[in-house]
């Protein structure tokens, strides 16, 4: 990607919109309620799409407004009321045993942050060019990652830990966009497709988890040891 | 016939059995189309690795490419497909879900397809979606019998390896990456294509995404420390499935790590590849041997042979070079069998006995003499004890550990398969010859259809262990030369 | 120079004179939000003067440091002004005797004395009042430094009179994230630091509360001289937080009288929208319960550290 070329408003927005997704990634972190969770997903995804698209733009790529949009839909809109529809059959609507409070979670993701962006600036040093733009993308996606396997870590609820693996997935969505957005098309739309698939099969899971195990907490899940 | 027209119908047999099998209600018969499917697939495979020419070659497009390390890992993947379908017939219908068995049956069927497509997969990407497929496809297997503990095991399962897997995309992203430096933004990730780059690539790049692909995939293979997972799959799932996934599933997945290894040394990182996967690999061991020597459930006992199995071959990549490589697809290859026979003695024995727990399962040897010597033979040759295969891929690997800078983890593999001989022995000895308690007389017969694969599975095994052509070991040798397809 | 000695001056005078004008402003339209008569935006000034005519009593437990504290407490908040841009946008005289780290550790000083003090006459509400302010100043203070590093990073430069200038020069850097960031969790900091929900409630009659608890010993001059001080205090973090952040705009370039005056007025204005945001933000959220003081907190700290992030990477 012609990364040097880049005009200055487009790599601002390209800053704004990536930080915002990271921040809403915070915001998951600090929600207690499922549906705040899920909204602040819904609301990054929208973000990444965004984003996609003004790559489109400013990039020449027409091919990322197809990948935009399908976003958009997917992650954006279809997949938050799969989960959506999960919340309402099951009758859990906030996390009741915290294992670790928000607010300590909230400073380990900052630390996290901290982590991503000395690993990303270490990268981009060794190509010795001052991509920032590519040590954003770095930074956010790396970061995402561990936001969102810090969400698996600490939250025992069946869906937090859906909307986490989901989290990592947008992670690397939004990374691939600002650092290889001439992926071949047919991988990216595959991967979309994928993760409909896996939000599927997640709400077969979780039915039958609340069936046949009774609870959906992954705390209670403690029958097979050694 | 050529290479192309048997990948196909090796693919598309289990593709129309699965969807033959949903649109059949009977159980009869989508028993009958899955192990139709599976003999085909076999008889396809077989003929695969003498085929392929050893620079490989490429169809669809370029989507589809096969060499003889595909071959190979294909040819393994179909054996436990076939002797798992056959074993499945008996045992499935033992378990009295015959409203929901063409469900099963379907599902196998697609499990079968997408473990044999994965190896075959040119491109990076859509290799990385073939093992999500497996992933998703598997978990529902091994929620089947929809106990809680099934359940539990599905859902640990899907998370921890959804979780990893995404490691692994990451991984793939930052070497398509890499890779847009020298080749272009857009270019055709094919293994290929991202080894002739390789040696141009920016080596941080390199080194953080083969660490991610690493771990990534290694959690699909159960390597330690990633491998919190296998034992809950592996033991809840029914025997079959559980086969599969020892067998075939893990094998599948460790083919990744071995384009990507072969990727990693054309990127010329110096030892750090091979140091990482020797070090995962030794850690496997370690996790292994620990667990076999105080483990309490006969399924959770084979899972944890498996992780150190997957350790073996880990190490076998790691010490590279012709001896290593070699070693490690043989012990592939016996592992497979291996492990099909010992998951499914295992089978027997639970249906048998209606328990899990080797502490309640005695005096095997005299209600099941045949088929409890079978069980025995297997559990001496997993165990890594001549003259079956797997002591001769062992002793392969070990040889090729002897360099200096890998010589520490040779003397830490031999300690190690010691320790998991004597654990993994002692259990069976308890259930073989210890005395018997007043209520542990089991009280089902087992049927042809559970003992037939046993046969099937030790027979090959022991002929591998006492004959190993020259043939075959240049074959196998080949492969450590052209480690990517078209790359020689 | 003169000039500018008098503008120093000036300044001082300024936080001194129109502290008080501000809290009466906030608690006013505070009241009035709430659908209360208020006690009129001059009633500060009445109370000061009140105090001032009443007897100072000392109680028997009381040792130097009681009398001590409200003189440091006051005199930090008079040093503050000569360090940050309250009417001039360059910088006076004596600005460089401190940057940016070391005004914070002097508006700390002050607060310092007066938990002292608090604990001093070993009082129950004072003890309460003190560990609580410690424990509120422990989550606050690493963030507060946090910030002023976002700040010192933003501009490249210790002085707040730089940044000053860089977002008036610039709209890209004033919209940029690390910008947005830094105004984020600087304004969690302002709730926090004067007392506004959701830590604390104004009113004198909780007994959770950490302000009047430090307080309540004193009385006469004393107490005049300490609410000045924490009136002071929220003036000066207001116009830290206008004048360096986020309303850099209005202040007086060349430093005739005129536009000393006009800044002044400038300033009255910018305080009374940062006001209304602050009494909305008031009025629409309830109190957190103590162990709930480290969310806000935390988002804050977050902020702090998404800004630097952002300063990195532009």
């Amino acid at each position: 990607m012609p990364i040097q070329h880049l005009d200055p408003l487009a790599s601002s927005l390209f800053g704004l919109l990536a930080i915002l997704s990271l921040l809403l990634a915070f915001v998951m972190l600090g929600s207690r309620w499922l549906k705040n969770y899920l909204y602040a997903f819904a609301a990054e995804s929208w973000a990444i799409a965004l984003l996609s698209a003004a790559i489109a733009y400013y990039g020449h790529y027409p091919e990322l407004y197809l990948v935009a949009a399908l976003t958009l839909l997917f992650r954006g809109l279809i997949l938050p009321y799969l989960v959506w529809r999960i919340i309402q059959r099951l009758d859990v609507a906030r996390e009741v045993r915290i294992i670790l409070q928000p607010s300590s979670a909230m400073v380990i993701g900052a630390f996290f942050v901290m982590f991503a962006l000395s690993v990303s600036y270490r990268i981009a040093s060794d190509f010795h060019l001052e991509l920032t733009i590519a040590v954003l993308a770095l930074t956010v996606m790396l970061s995402m990652k561990l936001i969102g396997f810090l969400m698996l870590a600490v939250r025992h609820e069946a869906i937090s830990q859906v909307l986490g693996l989901l989290v990592l997935e947008n992670g690397i969505f939004l990374g691939s966009q600002i650092l290889v957005p001439g992926m071949p098309l047919l991988i990216e739309l595959v991967v979309l497709f994928d993760l409909l698939i896996v939000v599927a099969c997640f709400g077969v899971l979780v039915r039958y988890l609340q069936a046949h195990v009774g609870t959906t907490s992954s705390l209670d899940l403690k029958r097979l040891t050694g | 016939m050529s290479a192309g027209i048997l990948i196909a119908i090796l693919l598309a047999a289990p593709a129309l059995a699965g969807f033959a099998a949903i649109l059949v209600r009977s159980p009869r018969a989508a028993e009958a189309l899955n192990l139709a499917a599976s003999l085909v697939s076999f008889l396809c495979a077989l003929p695969l690795p003498f085929l392929v020419a050893s620079a490989g070659e490429t169809f669809l497009g370029g989507y589809v490419a096969v060499d003889r390390a595909a071959a190979w890992v294909v040819l393994c993947t179909s054996i436990v497909y076939l002797l798992a379908s056959i074993y499945a017939v008996g045992y499935m219908r033992l378990l009295g879900e015959d409203r929901r068995l063409h469900w099963f049956y379907a599902l196998f069927a697609g499990f079968g397809l997408t473990t044999l497509a994965g190896p075959f997969m040119n491109n990076v990407g859509i290799y990385w979606i073939a093992i999500e497929l497996t992933t998703l496809v598997s978990t529902f297997l091994v929620a089947f019998e929809h106990a809680a503990e099934s359940m539990e095991a599905a859902w640990k399962y899907i998370m921890v390896v959804s979780a990893g897997i995404s490691l692994a995309l990451l991984g793939t992203v930052l070497f398509y990456w890499g890779g847009s430096f020298v080749l272009g933004p857009t270019y055709d990730m094919t293994w290929a294509a991202l080894g002739g780059a390789a040696p141009k690539m920016n080596h941080a790049v390199v080194t953080l995404a083969y660490l991610l692909v690493l771990v990534g995939y290694g959690t699909k293979v159960g390597l330690a420390p990633m491998h919190s997972w296998l034992p809950d799959a592996h033991s809840e799932s029914p025997a079959p499935v559980s086969a599969m996934l020892s067998g075939a599933l893990l094998n599948t997945a460790m083919f990744g790590i071995f384009r990507f290894l072969g990727i990693a040394k054309a990127a010329g990182l110096g030892a750090f590849p091979e140091l990482a996967l020797v070090a995962f690999g030794t850690l496997s061991l370690l996790v292994g041997a620990l667990f076999i020597v105080r483990q309490q459930g006969i399924k959770r006992l084979m899972a944890y042979s498996s992780i150190e199995h997957m350790g073996v071959v880990a190490l076998g990549f790691g010490f590279g070079g012709p001896l290593g490589i070699a070693g490690a697809l043989y012990h592939m290859l016996n592992h497979s069998l291996n492990k099909s026979l010992m998951f499914f003695g295992a089978g027997n024995v639970m249906r048998a006995y209606g328990t899990k727990e080797i502490g309640r399962i005695r005096g095997v040897l005299r209600h099941f003499p045949a088929q409890g010597l079978l069980w025995l033979a297997g559990a001496v040759a997993i165990t890594g004890a001549p003259p079956f295969g797997l002591f001769l891929s062992e002793l392969t690997i070990m040889r090729a550990g002897l360099k200096p800078s890998f010589a520490w983890a040779v003397y830490v593999m031999a300690a190690l398969l010691i320790v998991i001989f004597i654990g993994f022995l002692n259990h069976f000895r308890a259930m073989y010859w210890d005395a018997e308690a007043a209520g542990d007389a089991p009280s089902r017969k087992t049927s042809a259809w559970s003992a037939v694969p046993m046969w099937l599975a030790l027979a090959p095994l022991l002929v591998l262990g006492l004959w190993w052509p020259a043939d075959l070991w240049s074959y196998l040798a080949s492969v450590a030369q052209s480690m990517l397809p078209g790359v020689s | 120079m003169t000039r500018d000695i008098l503008l120093q001056i000036a300044q001082v005078l300024t936080v001194l004179l129109l502290a008080p004008l501000i809290q009466g402003i906030i608690v006013q339209f505070e009241e009035r939000v709430q659908r209360g008569q208020g006690p009129g935006i001059f009633q500060p000034y009445r109370d000061l003067w009140k105090l001032f005519h009443k007897e100072l009593v000392l109680p028997e437990t009381a040792s130097w440091l009681f009398l001590v504290a409200p003189f440091v407490a006051f005199t930090c908040m008079l040093t503050v002004p000569i360090l940050i841009p309250v009417l001039t946008n360059f910088p006076l005289p004596l600005s460089d005797m401190g940057d940016i780290l070391g005004g914070g550790l002097i508006l700390t000083l002050g607060s310092f004395m007066i938990v002292l003090a608090g604990l001093d006459t070993a009082s129950a509400y004072g003890g309460i009042g003190s560990s609580r302010a410690v424990m509120v100043l422990i989550l606050a203070e690493p963030t507060l430094i946090l910030v002023f590093v976002g700040i010192t990073l933003l501009a490249k430069a210790m002085l707040p009179f730089v940044v000053n200038h860089l977002l008036v020069a610039s709209w890209a850097v004033y919209w940029s994230p690390a910008h947005l960031f830094l105004v984020a969790a600087f304004f969690i900091l302002l709730l926090v630091e004067t007392d506004r929900m959701p830590i604390h409630s104004s009113t004198h009659i909780e007994v959770y509360m950490i302000e009047e608890g430090r307080v309540l010993e004193y009385s006469g001059p004393l107490l005049a001289l300490l609410k000045w001080a924490s009136a002071m205090k929220q003036f000066i973090l207001y116009t830290i937080f206008c004048n360096v952040l986020i309303l850099p705009w209005g202040l007086s370039i060349q430093g005739t009288a005129l536009g000393a005056a006009g800044a002044a007025l400038g300033l009255v204005v910018k305080f009374t929208l940062v006001a209304c945001v602050v009494a909305f933000v008031e009025t629409a959220q309830s109190r957190l319960r103590f162990y709930r003081y480290q969310e806000p907190l935390a988002a804050s700290f977050l902020f702090a550290v998404l800004s630097i992030v952002g300063t990195q990477l532009s």
